[in-house]
């Protein structure tokens, strides 16, 4: 019976078997929508993101509704929340980056819950789709662009890329010009993305790598993959608290740089 | 990539995602910051409230204890003062008796002495007066003739004087 299981499974039906959440998405639950020939259907990936999104509205409004002066559990749990992204999410440096806060909290929240429902067998973790961190990077860099702009006006803010009293202004002014604009607006929305996509893709594939062990080597390979899948589940709970950390910290602070700029040079 | 694990520029999940965020955002903006903030804000305030307030009575407290203890010593001072006064009073009063006793006793004293020099005086008189004149009665029967009675009693009141002062002399240096 295990030497069956073992025999039967080819390597290329193994890789199909590890990465079939992410091969499969596209083609589970589909309803078909195309609009001027690009294609906007629904699937499993939409779907979850609905799914996600309706799980954060959901916990943060039922937490605002039962609001009382003498807090419940719950209540402390959505106020800790919320006290938690005043103290460690916005206003590192100043009292103006408060103002972005419920929009760095909101990205947190949504993905930790996005994470988390990932971690779900048989889900699909939105947040290991580089289109998905890709297009949210690209929120924060078009925010920190016009917040810069607009609170220094577009000359000081390229003036800014430049530090003053430069030596060997003509060959050193243009490169820095160059490096702090390819870390404007390439390196930091593409790590952005990347590190969110690439810790929760690997952790997940980790995850499966494990399991597939049992595919692949037989049923005796469960007394080590299951007890290393079972660790690094926990780990993985680690990972999606972190990574949604990260991400939403990571856009607050590049928006605060971006309103602060002037004052660092 | 067929595996799918690269989907880059998924275009509905792009739209969507838009879409999603949007809803969201503006939904918990509208509906789920304003309340929690408020509700933060209250309570920082009732508890900014209840500490001033706390403060307030702690001051009053500390100024009643002060207020209290300051009667206190004003009272044990004015306790202290009356007994003092008392005693005083009391012991002049003592002073003042002990000195009428003293000197009522010597009145007495003094008078009784008196009475005594006085009667004394009087008794040696008639004594004296008794034996001058029991003297010249002998003295005339033994001579059998009347003598002189004023010269012989001068003479009888020189002999007593002399035996008198003797006596009082003898009296003296016993």
């Amino acid at each position: 019976m295990m030497n069956t299981l073992a025999q039967g499974l080819t390597q290329e039906e193994l890789q199909k078997e590890i990465l079939h959440t992410w091969s499969e998405a596209k083609e589970t639950w589909v309803i078909h929508i195309e609009l001027f020939g690009i294609d906007l259907s629904i699937n499993k990936i939409i779907w979850f993101l609905w799914i996600g999104a309706a799980v954060t509205f959901l916990i943060l409004f039922i937490g605002s509704r039962a609001l009382k002066n003498r807090p419940g559990a719950y209540q402390v749990i959505v106020e800790e929340l919320y006290g938690f992204g005043r103290r460690n999410l916005a206003g590192q440096m100043g009292e103006e980056g408060l103002r972005w806060l419920p929009y760095t909290l909101s990205l947190f929240v949504f993905l930790l819950v996005l994470n988390i429902i990932g971690l779900f067998p048989g889900s699909y973790p939105v947040t290991s789709n580089i289109t998905f961190t890709m297009v949210l990077a690209s929120f924060t860099l078009i925010i920190y662009i016009t917040v810069g702009i607009k609170r220094n006006g577009v000359g000081t803010y390229f003036k800014n890329f430049v530090p003053e009293g430069m030596p060997f202004k003509i060959v050193m002014v243009p490169f820095m010009f160059f490096i702090e604009a390819l870390q404007e607006f390439v390196t930091r929305p593409l790590t952005l993305a990347v590190r969110l996509y690439a810790n929760i893709l690997a952790g997940h594939i980790i995850i499966f790598l494990f399991l597939g062990f049992i595919l692949y080597l037989g049923t005796f390979a469960a007394l080590v993959s299951v007890p290393l899948t079972i660790v690094f589940y926990a780990f993985e709970i680690f990972v999606a608290i972190i990574q949604a950390y990260i991400f939403a910290i990571l856009t607050q602070i590049y928006i605060e740089l971006a309103i602060y700029a002037d004052e660092q040079h | 990539m067929g595996s799918g694990i690269l989907d880059i520029a998924n275009t509905s999940l792009i739209f969507w995602e838009i879409v999603t965020i949007a809803i969201l955002l503006f939904l918990l903006w509208r509906y789920v910051y304003p309340p929690i903030r408020d509700q933060i804000r209250q309570r920082q305030q009732s508890i900014e409230q209840a500490i001033d307030e706390a403060e307030k009575t702690r001051t009053e407290a500390r100024e009643l204890l002060e207020e209290y203890r300051q009667q206190i010593n004003e009272a044990r001072e004015e306790a202290r003062q009356i007994r003092d006064e008392a005693k005083k009073e009391g012991e002049q009063q003592r002073e003042r008796a002990k000195k009428e006793a003293r000197e009522e006793s010597d009145r007495i004293v003094q008078r009784a002495r008196e009475e005594i020099q006085r009667e004394r005086d009087s008794t040696l008189r008639e004594v004296r007066q008794e034996v001058a004149g029991m003297v010249i009665q002998a003295s005339e029967q033994i001579l059998g003739r009347s003598i002189d009675h004023d010269e012989h009693e001068r003479l009888i009141s020189e002999a007593l004087d002399e035996l008198e002062t003797e006596v009082a002399g003898a009296g003296d240096g016993r």
